[in-house]
């Protein structure tokens, strides 16, 4: 990872409110930051601020530390929220005498979306000179002190840049993770980070100067696309990577106003461009390791999701008639075939096999390479693919307990990095054509 | 009767001989210009169509989706070669009209110029028309693939009317352009505008009230759908 020039650094500053800047030059210089990106999180941000507070008093009492609120302009009061949130220490058993606990609570500037909210974080954590940051949302209802711990301490310690969440989830819960980024972004990459867009992460001051000195803030990853490109990131940069064992993740859905369509769009469009950006990173790479994990493990119980695997296979039907002219300019003929078998196979037998969402997920990459339609065209006809597969995925998986389904994530995670030569031969293809 | 040879019948021979010989330069200019012109057409056809094919023009035809555009208007050949095709036809249309000048002929000088006043309106026309072709393949495209992603059962119908609405518009605006029928040709996009536009709204309010009732309370109100995809978390 390259470190700028502070001349670079100087030309590069992001502006911000006034009354941020003021706030930033009385508090000068900080050593922990703990960013919540929020927009109308009125409901859950008050039970993540008092878990970052209770976390920072707990185990960082000897830290200058400074939480920030990066609003996207809520109507619901969601910074009111953040400025009155408080905790009773004694009640936490927590008696260490605290470091005041900096709040800035400012709207940031730019496109609309989680991304920009990030921006905004970098920037305060860079001119503060932070040595350590964390990011959490501000839906999480099962957030604790402990996760402050477990995302800033291997960076504190000086052992790592970037730590990941690992959670329990339910087996329904985060299907684009389980389904596309975390099969697709482990054959890539070589590195087992399971939760790649977890959204809450611990990364050092000097991989935030690092996000900060790209030139994306006008791309998908201002939107949805910020988790897999700080983790992507990350890991392309060679950075030391571990991740922290957080336990249950239960969260409300992200933003309601954000279609399927669009959030998987987002999240996959910066996939693959980041597949064009760091090519010479994950071409070489075969197999996938293990990175080091924190935390104590433990199983516990998670809120049941609810699926209508009716509706999903319709999705994916309509799709196969309708989009198919788009679907054969973006997939191979023979995936195309296979996806098509599945036309008549009942609700409660619908499988779309491993192997053949695998080339689906590589051929998508290749026609985004490729440009052979507008890409956002391409990101959006998706949709009903990967509906089709998560069905897929529900039906065989209905009966099995988490860990049961955890191993099948396995498998098809194996599959993905057994197929990498089938990319790689196409890719390769393209780069000479 | 030497003087009535000399008057009635040499001098008119005289006359159209000495008018035969005043044309011919123009004609044999014609001629040149014709060939020469021709030559050229034919070398800057062919010179412009293998410079796109080096530039690629045919891929990003392919990325822009003109390619599948053009194969549905029936028109078959590459990009490039299309593009060489028309710079040559233009080039001998030109040739000609400028040929037909040399001849120095009033009437035709006359037909030349109206034609040649005419033209940008025949290239605005022209450009409308293929921007309008353009325009409605995306169009069509991003409608079909958001009334998919929405399950809007009539995905395809609903591409198609997108379509050709864009088209349409286009077609009526390059009439105008080309001042065929001009009022009529308003008119007429007005009334059928009107009528999809009142057709749709009769077929909504009365076959599909409370789909349409569903879909604003479910865009005005706060409250979660109470029906799929349920509470899958996506991310």
């Amino acid at each position: 990872m390259k470190q700028s020039e502070p001349s670079m650094l100087e030309a590069t500053l992001l502006s911000l409110e006034e009354r941020t800047e003021t706030q930033i030059r009385e508090i000068a210089q900080a050593d922990i930051l703990v960013g919540i990106p929020s927009f109308n999180n009125s409901s859950t941000i008050g039970h993540v601020v008092k878990a970052v507070i209770a976390g920072l008093a707990k185990y960082f009492p000897e830290y200058r530390a400074v939480l920030v609120n990066s609003d996207g302009g809520s109507t619901d009061g969601t910074p009111d929220v953040v400025a009155k949130a408080s905790v009773d220490l004694g009640v936490m058993l927590i008696t260490d005498r605290q470091s005041f606990l900096h709040r800035i609570i400012t709207p940031y500037k730019g496109m609309s979306g989680k991304g920009s909210a990030f921006r905004t974080i970098f920037e305060v954590a860079r001119r503060l000179g932070v040595k350590a940051c964390a990011v959490v949302d501000a839906d999480l209802r099962s957030i604790t002190p402990e996760w402050i711990e477990l995302l800033l301490r291997p960076v504190l310690s000086g052992s790592f840049d970037f730590v990941a969440p690992y959670y329990l989830r339910h087996k329904y819960d985060g299907t684009i993770t389980n389904s596309i980024v975390y099969p697709l972004t482990r054959a890539l990459y070589g590195v087992q980070i399971r939760q790649p867009i977890g959204g809450d992460f611990g990364f050092s001051g000097k991989l935030a100067g690092h996000y900060m000195d790209q030139h994306v803030w006008e791309s998908d990853v201002a939107g949805f696309g910020i988790d897999i490109w700080m983790t992507t990131e990350a890991v392309a940069s060679g950075v030391r990577v571990c991740q922290s064992f957080l336990g249950a993740k239960i969260h409300n859905p992200k933003d309601p106003a954000a279609d399927l369509s669009a959030m998987l769009a987002q999240v996959v469009g910066a996939i693959f461009a980041l597949m064009e950006a760091h090519q010479e990173v994950w071409v070489p790479l075969q197999g996938s390791k293990p990175i080091p994990m924190f935390g104590f493990q433990y199983e516990v119980g998670v809120e049941p999701v609810n699926v209508n695997v009716d509706h999903m296979i319709a999705s994916f039907r309509q799709g196969l008639v309708d989009l198919r002219p788009i679907w054969e300019g973006m997939l191979a003929a023979e995936t195309l075939q296979a996806l098509s078998a599945t036309r008549d196979m009942p609700s409660h037998n619908f499988h779309i096999p491993d192997e053949v969402w695998a080339r689906t997920v590589y051929d998508c990459a290749l026609a985004f390479q490729r440009s052979v339609l507008n890409r956002e065209h391409l990101l959006k006809a998706m949709t009903p693919l990967y509906l089709g597969r998560t069905a897929s995925f529900v039906v065989e998986t209905q009966g099995l307990t988490t860990r049961e389904t955890e191993d099948r994530i396995e498998q098809l995670c194996k599959v993905f990095e057994q197929l990498k030569p089938y990319l790689l031969e196409r890719w390769g293809a393209v780069k000479e054509a | 009767m030497r003087e009535f040879v000399n008057t009635t019948l040499l001098e008119p021979l005289t006359t159209i001989g000495t008018r035969i010989l005043h044309f011919l330069p123009n004609l044999f200019a014609a001629v040149i210009i014709l060939g020469v012109g021709w030559f050229l057409a034919r070398l800057l056809g062919r010179g412009v169509e293998r410079l796109l094919r080096m530039l690629g023009i045919d891929h990003l035809a392919d990325q822009l989706g003109i390619s599948a555009v053009l194969t549905r208007t029936g028109l078959k050949p590459l990009p490039s070669h299309l593009a060489g095709r028309m710079l040559y036809w233009g080039l001998v249309v030109l040739t000609a009209i400028a040929a037909l000048g040399a001849l120095d002929v009033k009437a035709i000088n006359q037909l030349a110029t109206s034609f040649l006043n005419y033209l940008p309106h025949v290239l605005t026309a022209a450009v409308i028309l293929i921007a309008g072709m353009l325009l409605s393949n995306f169009v069509a495209r991003t409608a079909l693939i958001a009334a998919v992603n929405a399950n809007f059962p009539a995905a395809a119908t609903a591409a198609g009317l997108a379509r050709w609405g864009v088209l349409l518009a286009a077609l009526a605006m390059a009439l105008e352009q080309l001042g065929i029928a001009q009022n009529i040709v308003v008119v007429g996009f007005g009334i059928t505008l009107g009528g999809v536009v009142l057709a749709a709204a009769i077929a909504l309010g009365l076959g599909a009230k409370d789909l349409a009732k569903e879909f604003l309370e479910r865009m005005l109100s706060d409250k979660p759908r109470d029906r799929m995809p349920d509470d899958l978390k996506h991310l």
